[in-house]
């Protein structure tokens, strides 16, 4: 089937279908028939997952653009437009949101408590991260965007581990925040346009003047920096990752962050190209504190969720360094590193969650040795590791090698700032591993089984994923720039 | 000849009062009997209501104006007016003895401000108001064990009269200033003296009732005793049904002094604000859930007002529509509280631990309406707010959406610890099950689907709000 004989059926709200029907269909199922809500839910993440990938297949990034359009008039008077699309910034991140979604139901096969209401709220939240991706009015994105945001509370609150009740209302309290910066945001540039339609692309057309580029830049960034975890305001988010369950982790550290980076880019930096060069020394700035930050505070943490709580916000210090640059290579790599992130984090919530689903402990010091008594559960850790030092082959080694070659040559001082600090993340991911998983075997842990087959298959795709695209970046690559090149002319 | 169908709703109440008015002078009382009435009266009510809605017209020597906008409202007023009688099926927070009284009440504040809505002269807006009020002075001591609760009562009715007293003084300025009593004579002569202290002191003081009745700040003080001693159906009435008949009128009135008044918009703009602040911020240590929502409408009456405080079409559409997603939404709650303390008592928050396992469906209809008066989407509150931020960005109040959009997110713990008690705390005692029989089974379905109903498909209704606020002009 080619792109062209599937262009009036409206593929993209057929994805996000797949999660409100898998929610309702699952509302419908008695609570106590617990293997049927896991297969259906698995069932519907595969639908979605499989017609992502076939989405990403027949893009067409010779031509590049918005494609897979959907355009439908919502409410006439103010100008709210069912308006979707794809296009090479949100097509990796509908693809990981797949992924992710597709590995995170999987790796909860074992959950045995509120079964029904766990899965119903995950889907709510993958419907809001679907949603935001593919939407192109601003109404509809920051609908999505508290669609995926409110779920959280519930799903750390209930199922949720170290001070779960702190980290939920924590969480939730610090992004509703940064929406209560969005929304004003976003009317602003709507009221100024002349308050007649939120079409992202229409609103783009218009332009605005300087100053309220400025103005409205700097909100979008506060607002969705705070989802970003940008250095200062990351301080909910490894509370939140250690306070959550593991596909909740998954898909919060995996996703949901990425949301925050790519409004950054989607809405802010489109419609206020003016405004982020203006603004772009300040996300320099915050981007390289937040890695070598993440890095050393990672560095003196003992629990293990606590490392890739930290670890992220490193990571995604890179991705605004990215972004500040304005270049090509830069916002090439800040996408690709975005997808990177997202599958490698899932991998290291997913391995870590075997670990304390058995031991009951993410305690560093009192594990230890892992590697001898279950060898293919500590191959899953170690495999994200590399893939979070950079090694090459491994994804996100193309996307920083991107970033900071364009960050040298922008902002050289930060450059090599954030270039150390990458090497101080690799000496805390090493020491992370070597204690877990080398070094003398505690002897407690010996009688528990290593991952079987059926477990570690969400793993393995996770682990092929981040070495397909290692291998093969080109074709990620591709589709990333056909949309960041023209991108980069309006700056 | 046929101009008394244009008043065919008010008559259809008068009637159902006097009904009741009989009933009450019987020597021994049948609840039963008189719930059934109720529901068939107000169910009819509604009914003729919405075969009304589309009428036009004036009335009285054209001192009463039946419009799409008064006849928005009186749906309004109709809907909520059965919601509450259908849930006073076990009036147990109210003697059985008073029952036929209460019904009586109950009816003629719906006729009062169903008149209300539709007054366009300064006298008869007074009649009407006042008669509401008193009907509501009423009904809040109306409790089994009321001299415990007597002082919210009293407390009501102090500053009820307090405030029509400046709304009759603020009324006799504007008469003094404009020579008229007419608000369509008012419209258009007042904006030419609108600069002169007097027509605006007048103005604000005429306001001041309609203030009263929204609970919006500095006329806030009843709320939270009124709200907690009154019983919980009097409440549902009092939360739901006559804000309607409040905002209705706030948006007629400040429509008055034309777009010229900046010193008037000022103050619009500091009372919205010390509204909703003063509000969340109270709300936050409450640990009786009415109070907390006596106080979430205070804060609740600050949106409204930006919306309104806009003067603009679009401002006054999206006001009538965060209105009616209000009703939707406080009532989903108080259907909850009315249900789960259906032997009529306070109900605290600790009390709803468990509730997701003692009755699901209420906790998810609880959960709902919670996160609509937060304004979460996909709910109509989300969307209402959306509306009225709108609306008040277009005229260019960036800052004041700011103060808005930090306020729904201090309002968002207060309501989360609600959802939290309802889906995560362990009961301490065993509380009694609760009761769901069909009818509210049916009432938190419906009340779900229309919330996202109306949250994710704005359209129709929002065209039609838009045509009702340019009746307006």
């Amino acid at each position: 089937m080619t792109a062209m004989s599937m262009a009036g059926f409206p593929i993209l709200t057929t994805i996000l279908m797949t999660t409100i029907v898998g929610l309702l269909v699952i509302i419908f199922i008695p609570p106590e028939k617990t293997k049927l809500i896991k297969q259906v839910s698995l069932a519907s993440a595969s639908i979605g997952l499989a017609l992502c990938l076939w989405l990403y297949h027949a893009y067409n990034f010779h031509k590049g653009g918005l494609q897979f359009v959907e355009r439908v008039v919502w409410v006439r008077s103010i100008g709210i437009t069912w308006f979707n699309g794809v296009d090479g910034i949100n097509l990796p991140m509908l693809l990981l949101t797949a992924v992710v979604l597709f590995t995170g139901v999987w790796t909860m096969w074992e959950l045995e408590h509120r079964v029904k209401e766990f899965y119903a709220l995950m889907f709510l939240l993958v419907a809001g991260v679907y949603g935001v991706f593919m939407s192109m009015d601003l109404f509809w994105i920051f609908v999505w965007y508290d669609v995926a945001l409110f779920p959280m509370y519930p799903l750390i609150a209930i199922w949720g581990g170290t001070r779960k009740e702190y980290g939920a209302m924590k969480l939730t309290l610090y992004l509703l925040a940064g929406s209560a910066l969005i929304l004003p945001a976003i009317l602003f540039l709507w009221a100024k346009a002349g308050g007649h339609t939120f079409d992202l692309f229409a609103l783009q057309k218009i332009g605005f003047s300087p100053f309220d580029q400025k103005v409205a830049f700097l909100m979008l960034f506060l607002g969705f920096g705070i989802l970003a975890a940008v250095w200062p305001f990351h301080t909910w988010s490894p509370v939140g990752h250690v306070a959550a369950p593991t596909a909740v982790s998954m898909i919060h550290a995996g996703v949901l962050m990425k949301l925050g980076a790519y409004g950054i880019l989607r809405i802010g930096m489109t419609l206020c190209p003016q405004g982020a060069v203006y603004w772009s020394h300040l996300m320099a700035l915050l981007g390289t504190i937040g890695i070598i930050y993440g890095a050393l505070v990672g560095l003196a943490q003992t629990d293990l969720k606590y490392v890739i709580g930290y670890s992220s916000v490193s990571h995604m210090g890179v991705v605004g360094l990215g972004l500040a640059t304005l270049s090509v290579n830069g916002i090439n790599g800040a996408v690709f590193q975005m997808f990177a992130h997202g599958i490698m984090t899932a991998l290291f919530f997913s391995s870590v969650g075997y670990i304390y689903d058995r031991t009951h402990t993410k305690i560093i010091p009192e594990l230890g040795g892992l590697s001898k008594t279950m060898p293919v559960a500590s191959s899953f850790f170690i495999f994200a590791a590399l893939a979070g030092i950079g090694v090459p082959l491994m994804a996100s080694f193309w996307a920083e090698l991107l970033v900071f070659t364009a960050a040298i040559k922008v902002f050289p001082v930060a450059g090599v700032l954030a270039l150390a600090g990458m090497i101080l993340s690799a000496l805390f991911m090493l020491r992370v591993v070597q204690r877990t998983f080398y070094g003398e075997k505690n002897p407690k842990w010996e009688h528990i089984p290593d991952v079987s087959k059926f477990l570690a298959v969400p793993r393995v795709v996770l682990m092929s994923c981040i070495l397909f695209f290692g291998l093969f970046p080109k074709v990620m690559l591709d589709v990333i720039q056909s949309t960041v090149i023209p991108f980069v002319t309006r700056f | 000849m046929t101009d008394f169908l244009l008043f065919l709703p008010e008559l259809f109440f008068i009637l159902g009062a006097l009904l009741f008015f009989l009933f009450s002078l019987r020597k021994t009382p049948n609840p039963a009997g008189y719930h059934r009435w109720a529901v068939v009266i107000a169910a009819a009510g509604l009914l003729v209501t919405v075969a009304c809605s589309h009428q036009d017209g004036m009335l009285f020597f054209n001192c009463y104006r039946v419009d799409l906008f008064s006849q928005i409202f009186k749906v309004l007023l109709a809907l909520g007016t059965i919601w509450v009688i259908f849930s006073s099926g076990e009036l147990k927070g109210i003697d059985s003895r008073q029952h036929a009284e209460y019904y009586f009440l109950i009816f003629v504040c719906t006729l009062a401000m169903m008149m209300l809505v539709s007054s366009v002269e300064l006298l008869t807006i007074y009649v009407s108001i006042e008669l509401s009020s008193y009907s509501l002075y009423l009904l809040v001591p109306m409790r089994r064990g009321a001299d415990r609760y007597s002082e919210a009562g009293i407390k009501y009715f102090m500053i009820g009269v307090t405030a029509s007293g400046l709304m009759i003084f603020g009324m006799s300025l504007l008469f003094g200033v404009t020579h008229t009593t007419y608000v369509p004579q008012l419209m258009k002569v007042l904006p030419a003296v609108i600069t002169q202290p007097a027509a605006i002191v007048g103005l604000i003081l005429a306001l001041a009732g309609f203030f009263f009745k929204l609970a919006l700040f500095p006329f806030h003080i009843w709320a939270p005793d009124v709200y907690q001693g009154a019983s919980n159906q009097v409440t549902t009435y009092i939360a739901t049904v006559s804000k309607m008949a409040a905002a209705a009128m706030i948006i007629r009135f400040a429509g008055l002094s034309g777009a010229a008044s900046p010193a008037m918009i000022k103050l619009l703009i500091v009372l919205s604000i010390a509204s909703m602040t003063f509000g969340n911020l109270v709300a936050l240590i409450q640990k009786d859930i009415k109070r907390l929502l006596a106080y979430s409408s205070i804060a609740h009456a600050g949106y409204i007002l930006i919306g309104i405080l806009t003067l603009t079409t679009q401002g006054y559409a999206s006001a009538m529509y965060y209105a009616a997603a209000y009703l939707v939404m406080n009532y989903s709650v108080f259907l909850v509280i009315m249900k789960v303390a259906d032997d009529g008592h306070n109900l605290q928050i600790k009390e709803l631990a468990g509730l997701h396992k003692r009755s699901p469906l209420l906790a998810m209809t609880l959960m709902l309406g919670l996160f609509g008066l937060a304004g979460i989407p996909p709910t109509a509150g989300f969307t209402g707010k959306f509306l009225v931020f709108a609306a008040a960005l277009d005229k260019g109040y960036l800052f004041l959406v700011i103060i808005g959009m930090v306020n729904a997110t201090i309002s968002l713990y207060y309501y989360l610890i609600v959802i939290k008690a309802a889906y995560l705390l362990k009961p301490v005692k065993e509380y009694p099950a609760v009761h769901v029989d069909l009818w509210t089974r049916f009432m938190s379905i419906a009340l779900v689907v229309m919330s996202i109903y109306l949250g994710v498909f704005p359209d129709q209704f929002l065209s039609l709000t838009e045509a009702a606020a340019r009746t307006l002009f």
